[in-house]
């Protein structure tokens, strides 16, 4: 049975919407901001973030303000709802969703808190009723045409590859006919204040696989994919035909400098897929713009593909890392490659690494015979998931 | 669909000093307590740490994650104003803390994922589970469920009303599955669903092969509110079918949520 992909849809700092994020990066125009306007922090670093408050965003799903929906399930019904109706499915099939997130309503309980921590008797409840991740996908589920078996992966930075991996589960043991598959997450003072405790938040504009890179600029958004079986469509955009979750097992949050657990996931994706590495037309790396991301990201790279590493790239310079989401963003970006016959730029990239002799896709490249795309998603906890897609 | 279940443990059947099971003393001191009792009752169930380089896939479910360092790390920015801030609460806030956690123990690279999905987390893993033995993807999966208690988080539901005719609870269950029966088998897994309605006893009891199998029902007044209280009901249902041989269905529903329905059956 072969898997194939019939919707898109997505969200980022970007704008709302597939061709809207296209369009951007055909210009070189990047999500990316000086520093957040919406999002309630002292930090004034840049964050790829949607310029729409939540109240705006109510409105535009034409959901009432009373349901007082969490950011992040907000970013959620906008990209589901797109990839939905992109694949004009039959709302008489079993229609499931595997979402994933990671900061999920954190941006309410944040609210919740300031008032708790002076005495827990006051704090509006409404603001942590969407504390928990699967309260985003219920969100979903509801304002969305969900009608079948529903869950929520959270796997940090991998939450989305994962959801989508495992929705091709659900098609092949017929637990759904159709399946929304992807992730959300919103901006929060939670992951920020994180990122920056960990010191790898760059003050400027991040510059993934540069060899002067300092750093990530976290972003929010939300992408999703609708998976189907071949056999029971007319038409799609390209096969899953492939895709692996490993783990690197060492570190919690650093990656290992022999890139093992992205080795392995890439090296087993193409496996699934029964392709070789020279198969593969473009990647859309990870590349988040750590020091040790790209560099571990880029051994790997040398490990799996030799000196004929494929054309290369991080779209994370035009949307920031979006981090469950980010999977789901970038499986949106893949599917669009092999679609259109196009290349993404690394946005802000000058300086080749001096250590691997590899240079990202520098300019935004369209015709190009792209027939194989490969799509990495490392998170925290050594989670490393790769997703092949064929046209 | 089916598997075989090799061994189960809770938290409450860790005998082993936690010295033992996991042996770094740095590393426990950074782990907060659900972390710590998640990884312990991991090891416990495989009978040393050595035994998770021989597992095919380690899949986690919580429902809430790791409060206890979420509520910390959150206190700490706001209380000091966004600056000046230990990363560790951070960390290990994520919700795959503990299955990475117990793949760092032995440098176990293989499939590792976590469910967080409300009342049917635990359900969600082991259909997970299952789906991956079906495909012969794996042999030994080691499956478990962790949820923990905070002052914040009873006070919170207390104020929502939530316990006004239930108990609280909390706790961590791993089982190791396994895709062939051996002499080690106890039980194994024979079904699986998520019906889109809520179903009575009665309609519960048609998911059973055989006229005396048991159900148990009412899954949260049995182990307290709290969302992975059915991987507690599934390791009661072991200890039945190694007692009385009998077959058990499990039934799951919470507050409207979907549920979930497993049945589980002796050694054939």
């Amino acid at each position: 049975m072969r898997i194939v992909v019939t919707g898109v849809g997505m969200v980022s700092a970007l704008g709302i919407g597939v061709d809207k994020n296209l369009l951007s990066i055909q210009h070189d125009e990047s999500g990316i901001s000086l520093f957040p306007r919406i999002l309630h922090t002292d930090h004034k670093m840049p964050v790829g973030e949607l310029q729409l408050t939540n109240e705006q965003l109510h409105e535009l799903a034409e959901i009432p303000l009373s349901a007082h929906l969490s950011r992040t399930a907000l970013l959620g019904i906008l990209a589901v709802r797109e990839a939905l109706k992109d694949a004009k499915v039959d709302t008489a099939k079993r229609i499931g969703l595997v979402s994933s997130t990671s900061v999920g309503g954190m941006d309410l309980t944040e609210h919740f808190f300031k008032y708790y921590m002076e005495n827990d008797a006051t704090g509006r409840l409404r603001d942590v009723r969407m504390h928990d991740c699967a309260a985003s996908t219920e969100a979903i589920k509801k304002y969305c045409t969900i009608n079948a078996y529903t869950t929520t992966i959270s796997t940090a930075c991998s939450s989305a590859a994962n959801a989508i991996i495992h929705g091709t589960k659900l098609l092949i043991h017929n637990i759904v006919d159709c399946v929304v598959v992807g992730g959300c997450d919103a901006l929060s003072a939670f992951t920020v204040n994180g990122f920056e405790s960990l010191r790898i938040l760059d003050d400027r504009p991040c510059r993934p696989f540069d060899n002067n890179r300092n750093g990530l600029n976290l972003g929010e958004g939300a992408g999703y994919l609708v998976l189907q079986r071949e056999e029971e469509v007319d038409w799609f955009y390209g096969y899953l035909a492939g895709f692996s979750n490993k783990n690197d097992a060492y570190h919690q949050t650093a990656s290992s400098a022999t890139g093992d657990g992205a080795y392995y996931a890439m090296q087993e994706a193409l496996k699934v897929a029964r392709l070789f590495p020279q198969d593969v037309s473009y990647i859309n790396a990870h590349g988040t713009g750590t020091g040790n991301n790209d560099a571990s990201e880029s051994a790997a790279f040398i490990r799996l593909f030799g000196k004929n590493v494929p054309p290369f790239s991080s779209t994370k310079g035009f949307t920031g890392h979006t981090l469950a989401a980010a999977g789901g963003l970038e499986a949106v970006l893949s599917v669009m490659a092999l679609r259109h016959g196009i290349l993404y730029p690394n946005h802000n990239y000058e300086t080749p690494m001096e250590s691997y002799g590899l240079e990202p896709v520098t300019q935004y490249t369209p015709n190009v015979d792209v027939k194989c795309v490969l799509s990495n998603s490392f998170g925290f906890g050594g989670n490393c998931s790769s997703l092949v897609f064929v046209r | 669909m089916e598997c075989y279940v090799d061994k189960i443990k809770t938290n409450r059947d860790i005998t082993t000093d936690i010295k033992l099971l996991i042996p770094d003393a740095a590393l426990r001191r950074r782990m907060s307590h659900i972390v710590k009792t998640a990884v312990a009752t991991a090891v416990e169930c495989l009978d040393g740490v050595d035994t998770i380089s021989s597992l095919d896939a380690i899949i986690t479910a919580t429902g809430w994650g790791c409060l206890e360092d979420s509520e910390r790390f959150l206190r700490n920015f706001i209380v000091n104003n966004e600056k000046l801030l230990n990363p560790t609460p951070f960390i290990q806030s994520t919700f795959n803390t503990v299955g990475s956690q117990i793949a760092l123990l032995k440098h176990n690279h293989c499939y590792n994922v976590t469910f967080v999905n409300r009342s049917h987390s635990f359900e969600d893993a082991l259909l997970d589970a299952m789906m991956h033995i079906a495909d012969g993807a794996s042999n030994r999966i080691l499956l478990g469920a962790f949820d923990e208690q905070t002052p914040s988080q009873h006070r919170i539901m207390e104020r929502m009303g939530l316990f006004r005719n239930i108990q609280d609870g909390a706790g961590v269950v791993f089982t190791l599955i396994t895709a062939q029966k051996s002499e080690r088998s106890i039980a194994r897994v024979t079904a699986i669903d998520f019906p889109n309605h809520g179903l009575t006893e009665s309609e519960c009891m048609k998911y059973a092969s055989s006229d005396n199998a048991i159900l148990l029902y009412n899954v949260f007044s049995r182990y307290g509110l709290f969302p992975i209280a059915s991987a507690f009901c599934f390791a009661e249902a072991i200890d039945l079918i190694r007692q009385c041989k009998q077959e058990v269905i499990v039934y799951n529903e919470y507050l409207g949520a979907t549920p979930t329905i497993v049945r589980l059956q002796c050694i054939g």
